[in-house]
């Protein structure tokens, strides 16, 4: 059996005296994909920011690759993440931000490697400055910052949010190629998703994660790409 | 090193780009001095103390002003949240923003210079040059402190009023010993004569540069 990739441990989350996630507990094995569901304001975005170690639990513990995520250390470099901020300075171009991301990392040819992500998210304005995007642009390369370091394990908070069949097609694929290569994905929406492959499904019910039953609400699954 | 010179080329990148910060300081450099010369009037025999502590007002609201803007790129697309994950060591991107505070900050006081010898009548020479070394270490001390408490006001809503208001209390002896130290080279006293007060200065410089990129890490952290 794999290992977990990811593992929260009677997980809580209360901002002042609201709780939002209650006893989480969450496993998921390294090269999955798993797909977390629940409306707006379910907790879904603060389960992935604790999981990366951007927010810290009220109590219980998330554990990345076996390292607790109050202090990942040099876990956070396998972690490729897409939040709802895009992430990417607005006054410099598409390129000299992933080009700024790739040295932040230690990648070497990092021009390169920034021009090559471009072309896989189908990016035309290279050299324009991020202020200039469309939405959809930016959503565009926030995906390809997140795994143009080829992560371990990628959070990806709603990632087809914003973006036209086109894209959402493109990225379905760089999912499927990253989970191919091993990598574990846990992704967030608001509905079900087919993206052609296994994926593990929970959903977010009253604060707690419970796995997704078919029978508990009709899935409403848009087959993507493939 | 590698993350600290991306961190460092892309402040300075973005701040030539748009000039935003520089200009801003300029400006309120430039009305300090405007309004501390028609407040108080210098005469000969106290130009040099007016034109140190005008300097040194500059000095303190430009640096607030300067370590805001850099913060506040950070936070705009919740880029702050991309570094926190990354692998740069928390220390070296403190490191990062400070050295792009104290080059906003330089270039501003080298305007400032300029415009305090404009309106305090003083003379261009080894009067100058011998406020270097205050200036250095005082923007230094300056910039390391407000960029530490710049990373904690930009994630409150009334940042703009918290940070003078933490700053200035703690800066306060490194204010008189940057006067004190800056009125001795504008009198044309030698820099011995100033050693005291620059040895404070150093002192100061030491203790916010530790203190910062021991507590970087903490400030920058969510909940």
């Amino acid at each position: 059996m794999a290992r977990p990739a990811v593992e929260t441990r009677a997980l809580v989350k209360t901002f002042g005296v609201v709780p939002v996630l209650r006893d989480i507990n969450l496993q998921i094995s390294e090269g999955r994909c798993a797909l977390l569901t629940g409306g707006n304001g379910s907790g879904k975005s603060t389960l992935l920011r604790i999981i990366a170690g951007l927010s810290q639990p009220t109590s219980g513990d998330a554990i990345v690759f076996g390292a607790s995520s109050r202090n990942l250390g040099v876990v956070r470099r396998r972690i490729g993440m897409l939040t709802h901020q895009s992430w990417l300075y607005p006054n410099l171009t598409a390129r000299e931000n992933l080009t700024f991301y790739a040295e932040l990392y230690g990648m070497p040819h990092g021009d390169g490697l920034a021009e090559k992500w471009i072309a896989a998210v189908g990016l035309a304005a290279a050299n324009d400055r991020v202020r200039e995007f469309s939405r959809g642009m930016e959503q565009r390369l926030s995906i390809a910052r997140a795994m143009m370091m080829a992560p371990d394990l990628l959070l990806l908070d709603e990632p087809f949010a914003a973006l036209d069949p086109d894209a959402v097609a493109m990225v379905a694929d760089l999912i499927r190629s990253a989970i191919a290569r091993g990598c574990t994905a846990l992704l967030t929406a608001h509905s079900q998703l087919d993206l052609g492959i296994e994926i593990d499904r929970y959903q977010i019910v009253n604060g707690r994660v419970v796995p997704f039953r078919d029978e508990t609400r009709a899935p409403q699954r848009s087959r993507i790409g493939a | 090193m590698g993350a600290f010179a991306a961190v460092l080329r892309k402040d300075l990148r973005l701040e030539i780009r748009s000039g935003r910060s520089t200009i801003a300081l300029f400006a309120l450099s430039l009305l300090i001095m405007v309004v501390l010369v028609f407040a108080l009037n210098p005469q000969p025999i106290d130009r040099a103390r007016d034109a140190a502590a005008a300097l040194w007002v500059a000095l303190v609201f430009a640096g607030m002003l300067g370590a805001t803007r850099s913060m506040i790129a950070e936070n705009e697309n919740g880029c702050m949240s991309a570094l926190t994950l990354s692998p740069i060591d928390p220390a070296a991107l403190y490191g990062a923003k400070l050295a792009a505070a104290f080059a906003f900050m330089a270039i501003v006081e080298i305007a400032a210079v300029g415009l305090i010898t404009l309106f305090f009548n003083l003379d261009f020479g080894a009067d100058l040059a011998r406020l270097a070394p205050s200036l250095m270490f005082g923007t230094l001390g300056f910039a390391a402190l407000a960029t530490l408490l710049a990373a904690i006001s930009s994630r409150t809503r009334a940042g703009d009023l918290l940070l003078p208001i933490l700053a200035i209390p703690l800066f306060i002896p490194a204010i008189i010993a940057g006067v004190k130290a800056s009125e001795a080279a504008l009198s044309g006293f030698p820099l011995a004569a100033a050693s005291q007060w620059l040895g404070i200065l150093a002192a100061f410089d030491v203790l916010f540069i530790t203190l910062g990129a021991l507590l970087f890490e903490h400030v920058i952290r969510e909940d």
